[in-house]
């Protein structure tokens, strides 16, 4: 009796998602755990004219780009699939409990911020002038134009994000999506074509998010072993005045 | 066609195309969903072994067992080319249409069973009737009053909204939809916003229905998993292409202090955006 009053007060606190085996979450709380240590307790903010994507500008702004990145319509397709499992898959035979679980999904007081999703792209747009700056910085810092395998990285990088910011839904709608009408508008065919442009970028959005969220973790950890001492970070030319 | 045992049904499957006669033949197993609401007893699946061929879709088999071993198998089909969507059934737990869908691309047992977001009907038949009654309830294409006749449209304004006349209604979308089959909410589904988003985008009209979806229709219900996308057999880009700028159009009329701001001050320049979909009174 006792036990099972125990196990109702537990499942009012704690959402039943984080109840159920999700391997996926768990490993996504384990890694921010041991993100969150190395970037406080081992910072790599700069080495060798390198700046860590995570520092660039300041560690500051990670909750922005975090937030960014959490309203994104990508990644609710994948947390709302393998987090909260509403559903876990689209097959019917896949649904496991969710008939049994509340569901509000983005009506709830949380889940509204969704719907700022459009201020957290300003805000990734007006970060993305220091990845660039960051990179233009790792190709000069030796005073003349050095090319390394880690500016290369950088520039990879530098692109993904670019991709990842400028592929957004939000952006999309902006350019033109809530326009009905393109051509009573300045301009039309011009903006038009821009809509168009967007909009297949818009259609590889989910891969974009994924390459470049892996690509900073992986930027992250070549800077990383650059500054353990590994030498890996081969130079491919140098001038060495501009 | 040969009985091989009492609780199963053997079926030489009939050849699609005499030119095709030759082609491999093997025998399938089909679990084919079975009951009739009117009598209480529930249902199940029963089993049917049919010889198939090669090129052969899941149609082909089911219309053979309702026309050749079983005619107490109810059906629903008309064109069998994936224009009147009158085939959708979930195939191994997969809204598709049973015309469009290859045995040859299916390992295993095919399972066939019905949509079972609507109301079964019977066997792999259901009643759809419901997303009839839910379109008339959107607000009708609202043209600008005392335009010049005859109505004119550039071309770069009709393509959004043409790629959501590909729909043909087969409602897979709607069946496939968490919101709509697990939860109990007042959502009105994929094929409806498609609906909306095809009105709203259309250059000479002159509402904007994601008022009336937010408020009334649950839109905010939708968490863009994007399995409807997943199983339109036209392709339509439903999550990204009507759900999505719903959204963000939701989110302008309710969400977005800015775009609200602008709004009340440019109002005077007669702004779309201040159209409700409940202006023509339906709701």
């Amino acid at each position: 009796m006792a036990d099972g009053q125990a196990t109702r007060t537990i499942s009012r606190l704690i959402p039943s998602e984080f109840l159920e085996p999700n391997l996926r979450l768990y490993s996504f709380i384990f890694l921010l755990v041991i993100a969150s240590l190395a970037f406080y307790l081992f910072p790599v903010k700069e080495l060798n004219g390198y700046i860590d994507p995570f520092y660039s500008p300041t560690l500051l702004v990670l909750p922005l780009v975090g937030l960014y990145r959490l309203t994104c319509y990508a990644y609710r397709k994948d947390y709302n699939r393998h987090v909260f499992k509403h559903p876990v898959a689209c097959p019917v035979y896949e649904r496991m409990d969710s008939s049994r679980r509340k569901y509000s999904g983005e009506t709830s007081t949380v889940f509204k911020v969704e719907n700022l999703h459009r201020y957290f792209l300003y805000g990734a747009i007006a970060i993305l002038p220091f990845f660039y700056y960051d990179l233009a910085i790792s190709l000069t810092y030796s005073g003349g134009l050095i090319l390394r395998l880690g500016s290369i990285i950088l520039a990879i990088n530098t692109v993904l994000i670019t991709l990842y910011v400028f592929s957004c839904h939000s952006l999309r709608s902006l350019i033109g999506g809530r326009k009905d009408c393109f051509s009573c508008m300045a301009g039309a065919t011009g903006r038009k074509k821009v809509y168009d442009v967007q909009s297949v970028f818009n259609s590889h959005h989910e891969q974009i998010a994924w390459a470049s969220l892996i690509f900073i973790v992986f930027t992250d950890l070549y800077l990383r072993a650059l500054s353990s001492g590994i030498r890996i970070d081969y130079v491919l030319f140098h001038i060495m005045r501009l | 066609m040969n009985a091989t045992n009492a609780d199963s049904n053997d079926a030489k499957a009939h050849a699609p195309a005499k030119s095709e006669g030759k082609g491999k033949r093997n025998t399938r197993k089909f679990k084919v969903y079975r009951e009739d609401p009117s009598d209480g007893k529930g249902g199940e699946y029963q089993e049917f072994n049919v010889e198939v061929e090669i090129g052969m879709v899941v149609l082909d088999a089911i219309t053979y067992i309702s026309q050749r071993v079983d005619p107490t198998l109810a059906v629903r089909w008309n064109c069998k080319a994936a224009r009147c969507g009158s085939c959708a059934a979930e195939i191994n737990g997969v809204p598709k249409l049973m015309c469009k869908t290859r045995v040859d691309t299916i390992e295993g047992t095919i399972t066939v069973g019905p949509m079972r977001a609507f109301p079964l009907v019977k066997d792999l038949v259901t009643d759809v009737s419901s997303n009839y009654e839910t379109e008339k309830l959107m607000p009708e294409f609202t043209p600008k009053e005392g335009m010049a006749v005859p109505w004119k449209m550039s071309e770069m304004d009709v393509t959004r909204s043409q790629e959501f006349r590909k729909c043909i209604e087969c409602f897979l979308c709607q069946d496939v939809c968490h919101v709509i089959r697990d939860h109990n909410t007042n959502y009105v589904g994929p094929r409806h916003v498609v609906k909306a988003a095809s009105l709203d985008m259309h250059p000479l009209d002159t509402l904007d229905r994601s008022k009336l979806l937010t408020e009334d229709d649950g839109l905010g219900y939708c968490n863009v998993t994007k399995c409807c996308q997943e199983v339109c057999p036209e392709h339509i880009r439903i999550t990204d292409n009507a759900i999505i700028p719903e959204k963000e159009r939701a989110a302008d009329n309710f969400y977005d202090p800015l775009v609200r701001l602008f709004r009340k001050v440019s109002r005077s320049g007669g702004a779309r955006g201040n159209n409700n979909g409940n202006s023509n009174g339906k709701r």
